[in-house]
């Protein structure tokens, strides 16, 4: 797969603080490539350097497999850390101005304008927009000149239910049409559902990165229960790795390779019929959790 | 260079301060050459009352050549005016972080500051050229007699005056571009002409000729005072080649500076 984009040790001191230690990473194209972390880790000042705004102490990286320079940033339209116009244009005379800067056409603020459902209040001012509607026309301006690559950071900050799955939705209409997304959040649960690919940050270092579906890939657990005790008869089963009562449940973790179908078989063979039994789907959140904290 | 310019247009043509600032700048710009004789007169009126009789209005302020360097020198004071709305205008793109979005949307670093210089450019030749066309009316209504060659005389101090406007208005650019903040950078512009003034006259009685290079000093040297002629004092009536080389490396300088603050700095 070509890379969109390829970063090398990019290193970021503010005076004693390395709010960004060696980074390396690597974004291919027509990836949705979430990048997790706690507030802090250093996830705006990696994408701020990534569209030169914000000097790196050392390190590099290349966009498209070139130098980055102004021309390049043409072609990726990014949101950092919150929406910033200018307070007295409207939003129509404010995408014109980015337009102007991207060299996009007027006919494109048209379509952007309609995608985010903002035509009605284009010839408003910036200043009397609601919290939503600054972070859909912020969408709409990063939309213009048709970027490969669309950087999203934190886009449903602030905003209410119907505020975030509006943007969720627009995310995933951006993503059906194979642009490459970064999206950097907090909200795992909109990572896991979005994402094709993640990165985990924890204190200026990369701690993880890896496709989303690996998260569901390893060891299973499952919840089982059945009359009487059954407490005896897990632990007897070869492929039980540990056995754990919870909320009335006895919650099964399994070795490697055994399903939980492998289990029923065993329990049925005992003579054991099971009242329920669910596999459990491990969250990014239980992931994300388990590498910040085995990071440590 | 053109598109650059039309983009720090398009942020300003939309700003009601800009219009604002820049009409009043005009207004009292014009009001104010374009009356000298009328004051003139009113001071006679005045006088009259103590029974003196001066002849006040036979000064030949508003005569070809004299009106030049006249109207030049006195629209000279005006230039703080526009040079606080360079001030708005680069100070608002760090409040609103406006430079921040620029540069993320694709303009370079390099690109910002020209697209400012360039609409610095672009006021100083509007100015220069309404002090022109009010030289030239005046001229005409108040000149007993119009010669050809009076008329294109000493015109160089339109080009003098033209780098006084555009040298305060690089140094405001600066200013702006390190401190950031409207309110502050205003107050540092106009304390800065009387800090370099004290440090002048200390500096006089040590090494007095570095006095011509300090910089606000060399901007006001462009265009000399003109008025002792009429009091038969020798004058300085023509632009002197030193004064434009030390303003315009000045000009240079702050922008160039302006360019490298924002190079280096995280925004």
């Amino acid at each position: 797969m070509k890379a969109v984009l390829q970063i090398e040790n990019l290193t970021k001191n503010f005076g004693r603080l390395r709010a960004v230690n060696n980074m390396n990473l690597e974004v291919g194209a027509g990836q949705v490539f979430g990048m997790l972390g706690p507030n802090g880790s250093g996830k705006t000042t990696t994408l701020g350097m990534l569209m030169s705004v914000v000097n790196p102490s050392s390190g590099s990286f290349k966009w498209f497999g070139e130098e980055a320079t102004h021309e390049t940033r043409k072609k990726i339209g990014a949101v950092l850390e919150h929406p910033i116009f200018y307070p007295y244009l409207s939003g129509q005379k404010n995408l014109e101005l980015t337009a102007m800067i991207k060299g996009a056409s007027s006919e494109q603020i048209t379509e952007v304008l309609q995608l985010v459902e903002l035509s009605d209040r284009k010839h408003d001012k910036y200043k009397t927009y609601s919290l939503g509607m600054k972070q859909r026309l912020a969408i709409a301006s990063a939309l213009l000149n048709d970027p490969q690559v669309l950087i999203l950071d934190e886009p449903t900050n602030g905003l209410d239910p119907m505020g975030i799955a509006e943007i969720r939705e627009l995310i995933k209409k951006i993503a059906s049409d194979g642009r490459t997304i970064i999206l950097a959040s907090h909200l795992l649960d909109e990572v896991q559902k979005v994402c094709t690919h993640f990165a985990v940050l924890k204190k200026g270092n990369m701690v993880y990165s890896g496709p989303v579906e690996d998260v569901s890939k390893g060891s299973e657990t499952v919840e089982v229960n059945a009359e009487g005790d059954i407490w005896e008869v897990l632990n007897t089963f070869d492929g039980v790795s540990s056995v754990n009562r919870e909320n009335g449940f006895y919650e099964v973790k399994l070795k490697d390779g055994i399903k939980s179908k492998d289990l029923n078989k065993f329990l049925f063979e005992q003579g054991v019929t099971a009242s329920h039994l669910v596999t459990k789907k491990r969250s990014l959140e239980k992931q994300f959790l388990e590498i910040l904290a085995e990071s440590k | 260079m053109l598109h650059l310019l039309q983009i720090d247009l398009k942020k300003l043509t939309s700003y009601r301060t800009f219009w604002v600032v820049c009409g009043l700048y005009f207004f009292t710009l014009g009001t104010t050459t374009a009356s000298g004789m009328e004051f003139l007169k009113w001071l006679v009126s005045m006088g009259a009352s103590f029974g003196t009789e001066i002849n006040i209005t036979r000064i030949p302020f508003y005569h070809f050549p004299d009106v030049w360097q006249n109207i030049t020198f006195v629209s000279g004071f005006f230039k703080a005016i526009l040079a606080f709305m360079v001030v708005i205008s680069i100070t608002n793109e760090f409040t609103y972080r406006t430079v921040r979005q620029n540069i993320i949307d694709g303009l370079s670093r390099y690109q910002f500051i020209l697209s400012k210089v360039l609409t610095n450019i672009l006021l100083s030749a509007m100015s220069m050229m309404m002090v022109f066309i009010i030289a030239l009316i005046t001229g005409f209504i108040y000149s007993p007699s119009v010669e050809m060659a009076d008329l294109v005389m000493d015109l160089e101090f339109f080009a003098a005056y033209f780098l006084e406007v555009f040298a305060f208005l690089s140094f405001a650019l600066l200013l702006g571009v390190i401190i950031q903040r409207s309110g502050l950078t205003i107050v540092v512009l106009v304390l800065s002409q009387m800090i370099e003034a004290i440090i002048r006259a200390n500096v006089d009685d040590y090494v007095p000729w570095l006095i011509p290079y300090f910089p606000m000093e060399s901007i006001s040297n462009l265009v000399p005072m003109p008025f002792p002629r009429y009091v038969f004092q020798e004058i300085q009536d023509y632009v002197s080649i030193t004064s434009v080389v030390i303003a315009g490396a000045w000009t240079f300088i702050f922008n160039y500076l302006a360019y490298l603050k924002l190079k280096r700095s995280d925004i």
